[in-house]
């Protein structure tokens, strides 16, 4: 009887047991994925912003061959501009045109004044060294002019937080990546899909030949000067009003983090710099939740571009023509 | 064409040289002046550079505190001049001004307005030319601990780390903590001042997260955080990352008491950024804004005046460490040995924080602001005067 009583004693303790290990467990589980789905939208945004960066970088890179450092300098203009625009006007599209336009302007007069010129008469190195030069002087002209305070971009995104089950999207999470995503496809479109693409694919696989087909290769260089320069502003706006804040040295860790992802990409391919933010966001967004701190997290981007080296020297997205 | 590049590369040259001008320019002093009737102070901050709005803070309250001293008389009829010089935060900079101020600038005593790392870079070089140098906020408790002429005015980080964990536990009733802070000399120590005292007041601290100067996406880290069951956050940073933890956490709707320190008091570079979210937060500092002192509203008045807008903690400490080596000039004398002697004998100075001396080993024992961000200004929250936790140790 006895023995009968201590079995079930044993039956229930056991199903007791069970059931609560089993209840902890999928209770872990479901936790832990939401978790890791939390920190994948952290890491797809983080990625996007550094991708509307890297963008501009790699366009100039692409037909040019030439590391623009000074690409960043673009980025702080255009947020120094389109906050000036924005308090003045309280339009934000007005913010945005003002910044692509002062960027273009500077975009053109770097390449035809300086890039062009220096390109022609030196070492690649040259223009590496210019472009650190210039970044350098926009940098404390901005500190100059503007003083070394922030100044904050208060735009209020229409976005309330987006809850999808367990897992939270923030307005700005959301505008970042509507935005991005709606750039990526104009130059996406733009690239394939135009007769300027066309022709700017030409120019960056062989100027000379694309110039003895017709090409205005020289208006192309400008365009894509232009453009990339249009990029880095944009992005810079949009970071901007991300943080809420502008300063003289915001475009110091974009100028030598977007080398790390511009390379990681394969140096002048647009799409491979798109998936390389997105490859170092989502690492960054993982180191931060599992790891913890043990390297600087600009460091992972760099990290990542070690080991990619190493394990596919040939690039991220190795197709032939597109690596160069 | 090659006219044309030589034109445009002389011209790009001359304007380096140009901005490269400008940029010393405020570095050297005005060379031999008549000696008797002025007293030369160096002073250095990181007035350029990823900081440089501190910095900027500091080097206006150096002048604002200098200019005030002399319009009202100097100091026993000598004026005062600074020789000011910009370490754009980097410890190699830091190194070589302090040997031109010990070698050949002529001056008796030095303020350094900059942060732990160039100031803790330049100290040994005062001491061992025996010049006395005032640490104005800077926390690293090595610094004071350099040698006899190496002075603390801010609030050591293990005293402000522990004030914190004081706060969190009794003011806002912490069960459990959670720690993000800067990984340097200024977060490491607060976080060991914090954890240090919450130790001995049985309050349950999680392991610290770290992050980097510079950082700005706080979304992942504070969504481990989330997930911890903190519900204080203590978050020993500077104004920029500070404010964007904050706007993250409310943007992600964490239910956290944000807990910070004196990096987060500035209203240019943190309120205004955080915005309304800032709102409730409570931080341990040096500067009580609401104080009934004359001093400190004459001071938040004229720094209001003089510059457009509120001063910061770093602005009103370096504000004090002038008036406490006028203080130290005025009673002692102006060599830079009579100059030590006065500062370490200065008792019960009321400047605009209330200093109750320097210990044995140098380190300002004065008392821990507590203030909260109430509708978007800091406002008081209370005052931290208990000896047992403002005492800073000497160890």
């Amino acid at each position: 009887m006895s023995v009968r009583k201590r079995e079930f004693d044993l039956y229930v303790e056991g199903r007791y047991r069970s059931c609560t290990t089993g209840l902890a467990l999928s209770y872990s589980l479901g936790a832990e994925s939401t978790v890791f789905l939390q920190q994948m939208v952290n890491g797809i945004t983080i990625g996007s912003l550094y991708s509307l960066v890297a963008l501009g970088l790699t366009m100039v890179y692409g037909i040019m061959r030439v590391l623009d450092i000074a690409n960043a300098g673009a980025y702080t203009l255009g947020a120094y501009l389109g906050v000036l625009a924005y308090a003045r006007t309280h339009s934000i599209i007005i913010a945005l045109l003002a910044g692509a336009g002062g960027a273009a302007i500077t975009g053109y007069l770097f390449q035809r004044a300086i890039y062009t010129p220096i390109k022609k008469m030196a070492d690649p190195i040259v223009p590496l060294v210019a472009s650190i030069g210039l970044f350098i002087v926009m940098e404390d002209l901005f500190r100059l002019i503007a003083g070394p305070y922030t100044i904050t971009f208060p735009v209020h995104l229409p976005l309330n937080r987006l809850t999808l089950g367990p897992v939270v999207i923030t307005g700005t999470q959301a505008v970042i990546l509507l935005i991005s995503a709606f750039l990526f496809l104009l130059l996406w479109i733009l690239l394939n899909k135009t007769k300027i693409g066309l022709a700017w694919q030409a120019t960056a696989q062989d100027t000379e030949t694309a110039m003895a087909m017709g090409i205005n290769t020289r208006s192309v260089v400008a365009f894509a000067f232009i453009l990339g320069y249009i990029f880095a502003a944009l992005a810079g706006i949009l970071v901007a009003i991300h943080y809420n804040a502008v300063f003289p040295t915001m475009g110091d860790i974009p100028s030598y983090k977007m080398l790390a992802i511009v390379v990681l990409g394969g140096l002048g391919n647009p799409l491979g710099a798109v998936v390389a933010s997105i490859v170092v966001g989502l690492a960054e967004a993982f180191v931060a939740g599992y790891i913890g701190s043990f390297l600087p997290t600009d460091a992972i981007a760099f990290l990542a571009l070690i080991i990619l080296l190493l394990v596919r020297p040939q690039g991220l997205l190795a197709s032939g023509g597109e690596v160069r | 064409m090659d006219e044309k590049i030589k034109k445009w590369l002389l011209l790009v040259s001359l304007f380096t040289i140009a901005l490269l001008m400008t940029a010393c320019g405020s570095g050297s002093g005005n060379g031999q002046s008549s000696a008797a009737k002025t007293i030369k102070i160096g002073f250095f901050a990181p007035e350029t550079g990823p900081e440089a709005a501190d910095g900027t803070s500091a080097y206006n309250a150096a002048k604002l505190a200098v200019e005030q001293i002399n319009a009202g008389g100097g100091i026993n009829g000598a004026k005062l001049e600074l020789v000011n010089y910009d370490d754009q935060l980097d410890t190699k900079q830091a190194v070589s001004i302090a040997q031109k101020l010990t070698t050949k600038d002529g001056v008796v005593a030095v303020v350094s307005g900059s942060y732990s790392g160039p100031t803790r870079a330049a100290a040994p070089i005062f001491q061992q030319a025996k010049m006395p140098m005032i640490s104005a906020y800077a926390v690293h408790p090595a610094i004071p601990r350099t040698g006899d002429y190496i002075f603390q005015l801010g609030l050591s980080g293990i005293v402000e780390g522990a004030a914190a964990a004081e706060v969190a536990k009794n003011e806002l009733h912490a069960k459990n903590v959670a720690i993000l802070a800067i990984d340097n000399d200024f977060g490491h120590t607060l976080v060991q001042g914090f954890t240090q005292r919450a130790g001995q007041i049985g309050l349950k601290v999680q392991e610290p997260n770290w992050f980097h100067f510079g950082d700005t996406e706080f979304t992942p880290v504070l969504t481990k955080i989330k997930n911890s069951g903190a519900d204080v956050l203590f978050m020993p940073a500077y104004a920029a990352e500070g404010s964007q933890i904050i706007r993250r956490i409310h943007d992600m709707g964490l239910k956290i008491q944000p807990l910070g320190t004196e990096g987060l008091d500035s209203t240019t570079q943190f309120l205004e950024v955080a915005g309304k979210d800032a709102n409730g937060l409570v931080i341990v500092t040096d500067f009580n804004r609401d104080s009934k002192e004359q001093v400190v509203k004459d001071f938040i008045k004229a720094y209001k005046e003089r510059y457009g807008h509120e001063p910061d903690m770093v602005a009103a400490s370096t504000y004090d460490a002038f008036y406490v080596l006028a203080e130290a000039v005025r009673k002692s004398g102006t060599t830079p040995d009579k100059i030590r002697e006065g500062i370490a004998s200065i008792k019960d100075f009321q400047a605009v924080s209330k200093i109750n001396g320097f210990d044995g080993i140098r380190q300002a024992n004065k008392p821990v602001a507590v203030q909260q961000v109430k509708d978007g200004t800091f406002r008081y929250f209370g005052e931290i005067t208990d000896p047992t936790i403002i005492t800073p140790p000497v160890n």
